[in-house]
């Protein structure tokens, strides 16, 4: 055969074994959905012991494992660049929600708020991997063009770029949003009439892998609900089959959770319970209030179940189409509860606040279209029974969330404890690498796309589901966190904490976190070696990261809502003192010259 | 009294135009979304910026010059731009297709109304 005969050969044998490889690591390829809630506490799915009826979530706990160890980052976009990443959150550029960071830290390239081009997320490593990449819901790490998901490996999306938006309609939540932002394949929408957030959400999810169910390639979908961000709103039906739960009070709910937890086995027998210095004496509020808070909270419980309802119709679809045996699941949430909600919503100040935005806070309509929901600081802390803190604080109760991971059927994976729980640290960072584990793909080295990029930090969880192994964090590996002067180090059952004003007390504390997850005993004085070994390993962390220190008087709801007023109003308020200052000097020139 | 209540209200739109000039040139995004028209690029944002926000910050400057001089021929100009404005935009419509602005032909005619009868009745001793 002639030289360029054997040449043609050559070429059309290694193009189809190409094409021979792709389609069986096509066909070996599982499908991942990754859900991901918003501001859902510890307890608050009843595989967790939450009476929140879930019983889509329970179906997957049942098939798969409870993590009941896995700790997040307690605010939402250095949790979310994290978990798409596997890069701690400062060196992903998102050191803190880009509404919340102070003047002094903001020349930092690690607290831009938005998601570093230093990284690259899980994304665009399974589409580059052959996967189609579909993402519905909330994004929060840039709302720039060129900082949305479509360009961060995504190749359909339906996205909220801000903190939080309303659910029934495309109406912003807090005034430092002029609109809500909504963008479809990166170009702004208009939401439908018929919305609401949930449904809204699966209804895209479902419609995207759709669109390709026949091509032979696996998907990835990255489901981050709105639900239960405030404000907090549910259909009328679900938040029905809540009325009069509640009624028993925030004291005797945070106790009730912990022992289901306990009869679980999410918690130990005997762990301790701190009260929050947040939390307010159920008895003493008047009979009105007492009904009053109880709605809030039933609307809360009836977001989480429509979220749950509606994270069933994806799983329907998909055992419908034939793709649900090949499908991962992993359901998590960014942070712990939501504490911002106000003490009272009927107090005249905060009513006249809402209403100016359109809102109402009247008992008959909570939780539904024009109605302002959330709940108090004292139902967030019973979300997070048994642990102490909530949202914004490294307390676990901040941190520490429900993490579940099934797929029985996975081609690939086995989990010998399916409907277990496991109790070894595993932390958001994780996830990205499990991911990537399971689809075969490589982690990034220090290079992609002709960049240098960050090199992941997470472990891959996959030995761990598979029972391989009792922990991937040996006693002696070290996990730091800081967002917002709130700060953790997890070294095997130990973490040492510093939580900041208002509610925590600005100082290290040391607690062994497996069997006392509540965080009651210090044990900083009787553990001094252990203490200052950790303290010195987040002094390391620290200097890794470049975390800077926050100002003095630094909080995060202030702050943020200074920049949010900043971002919505500041060219307007420059526009008007310079026009006062042009109009002041053409009155003095104008008195001058009259007096002449 | 009704002259110096005429002094105020026609003083007014002169401090909206400087806001709006000043506006032209801090946050040109919003300035041209307030009056209907994108924000373009390259020189065609240096034309708006620099025509637009010379434009009515002089208007404004003017009219409050005329306010605070009662000399009628400070109120020329401004009257004679927006004049000539609602009637561009009126033959904008007729001839090139545009849209017919209606409530912004409106306000200039009225604004233009305004300091025309400003001028008459502030400016009677001024024969300039």
């Amino acid at each position: 055969m002639k030289p360029l005969g054997i040449l043609f050969l050559k070429t059309l044998v290694a193009i189809l074994l190409g094409l021979g490889v792709m389609t069986a690591r096509a066909a070996e390829q599982p499908n991942i959905v990754l859900i991901l809630a918003d501001d859902l506490g510890f307890t608050d799915i009843a595989p967790y012991g939450s009476e929140i009826s879930t019983p889509s979530l329970a179906a997957l706990a049942n098939e798969g494992i409870r993590f009941t160890n896995f700790h997040t980052a307690a605010s939402c976009a250095p949790s979310r660049a994290m978990l798409l990443t596997g890069v701690d959150n400062h060196r992903a550029g998102v050191a803190s929600i880009p509404e919340a960071i102070p003047p002094e830290q903001s020349g930092s390239a690690s607290y831009q708020g938005v998601l570093g081009n230093n990284v690259v997320t899980v994304a665009s490593l399974l589409e580059g991997a052959g996967y189609h990449t579909y993402m519905a819901g909330k994004w929060h790490l840039g709302k720039e063009k060129h900082q949305l998901p479509s360009r961060r490996g995504f190749e359909r999306t339906v996205v909220m770029a801000d903190t939080g938006a309303d659910n029934w309609e495309q109406k912003p939540y807090i005034p430092i949003y002029k609109k809500a932002n909504w963008f479809a394949d990166g170009e702004e929408m208009e939401l439908p009439e018929d919305f609401y957030s949930s449904r809204f959400l699966i209804d895209k999810t479902i419609e995207f892998i759709d669109s390709n169910r026949d091509d032979g390639q696996p998907f990835f979908a990255y489901v981050p609900f709105q639900a239960v961000h405030i404000p907090v709103q549910a259909p009328q039906e679900f938040i029905d089959r809540y009325r009069g739960v509640y009624d028993v009070g925030w004291e005797q709910l945070r106790e009730d959770r912990l022992a289901k937890a306990v009869e679980l086995g999410v918690v130990p027998e005997g762990v301790g319970m701190v009260n929050m210095s947040t939390t307010q004496d159920w008895d003493a509020l008047s009979d009105a209030r007492k009904r009053y808070e109880a709605k809030r909270m039933a609307v809360y419980g009836g977001m989480v179940e429509a979220m749950d309802f509606h994270i069933g119709r994806l799983i329907e679809y998909l055992k419908a189409t034939g793709q649900y045996d090949n499908t991962l699941f992993i359901f998590t949430s960014d942070n712990g509860t939501e504490v911002s909600g106000p003490l009272n919503p009927e107090a005249a100040r905060t009513r006249f606040l809402l209403r100016n935005q359109g809102y109402s806070t009247e008992y008959e309509t909570l939780g539904l279209k024009g109605s302002f929901n959330s709940i108090s600081p004292s139902f967030a802390s019973a979300s997070a029974s048994p642990l102490a803190f909530y949202k914004f604080y490294a307390g676990e109760g901040g941190m520490r969330v429900p993490l579940i991971i099934a797929g029985q059927s996975v081609s690939g994976l086995t989990i010998p404890d399916k409907g277990k729980l496991n109790h070894a640290l595993a932390y958001v960072t994780d996830i990205t690498p499990t991911i990537l584990s399971l689809a075969g793909v490589d982690a990034p080295g220090g290079r992609f796309g002709g960049r240098p990029v960050e090199r992941m930090i997470g472990r891959n969880l996959m030995p761990l589901i598979e029972g391989d192994v009792e922990r991937v964090y040996s006693e002696d590996d070290v996990i730091g966190y800081e967002v917002g002067g709130n700060a953790a180090l997890f070294r095997g059952d130990y973490k040492i904490v510093i939580n900041r004003g208002p509610v925590g007390d600005s100082a290290w504390h040391l607690y062994h976190i497996v069997n006392d997850p509540g965080e009651t005993e210090d044990l900083a004085e009787a553990m001094p070696e252990r203490m200052q070994i950790m303290m010195r390993a987040y002094e390391h962390y620290v200097v890794e990261n470049e975390v800077l220190p926050v100002p003095p008087g630094y909080a995060q709801l202030s702050q943020g809502g200074i920049n949010g007023l900043r971002d919505a109003y500041g060219k307007q308020l420059l526009v008007l003192l310079v026009s006062i200052m042009i109009l002041v000097i053409f009155l003095v020139m104008a008195r001058s010259i009259h007096r002449r | 009294m009704i002259n110096k209540v005429l002094r105020v209200v026609a003083a007014l739109p002169g401090i909206l135009f400087v806001v709006m000039g000043v506006r032209w040139v801090i946050d040109p995004a919003a300035a041209a979304a307030g009056i209907g028209m994108p924000l373009l690029e390259g020189v065609g944002l240096s034309t708006q910026i620099g025509d637009l926000g010379a434009f009515f910050l002089t208007m404004g400057l003017l009219i409050l010059i005329g306010v605070t001089t009662l000399r009628r021929v400070w109120f020329y100009p401004p009257i004679m731009l927006l004049g000539l404005a609602a009637s561009f935009r009126i033959i904008a419509w007729l001839v090139h297709g545009a849209a017919l602005a209606g409530s912004l032909i409106a306000a200039e005619i009225i604004i233009a109304t305004l300091l025309l009868v400003s001028t008459l009745r502030l400016c009677e001793k001024d024969r300039t």
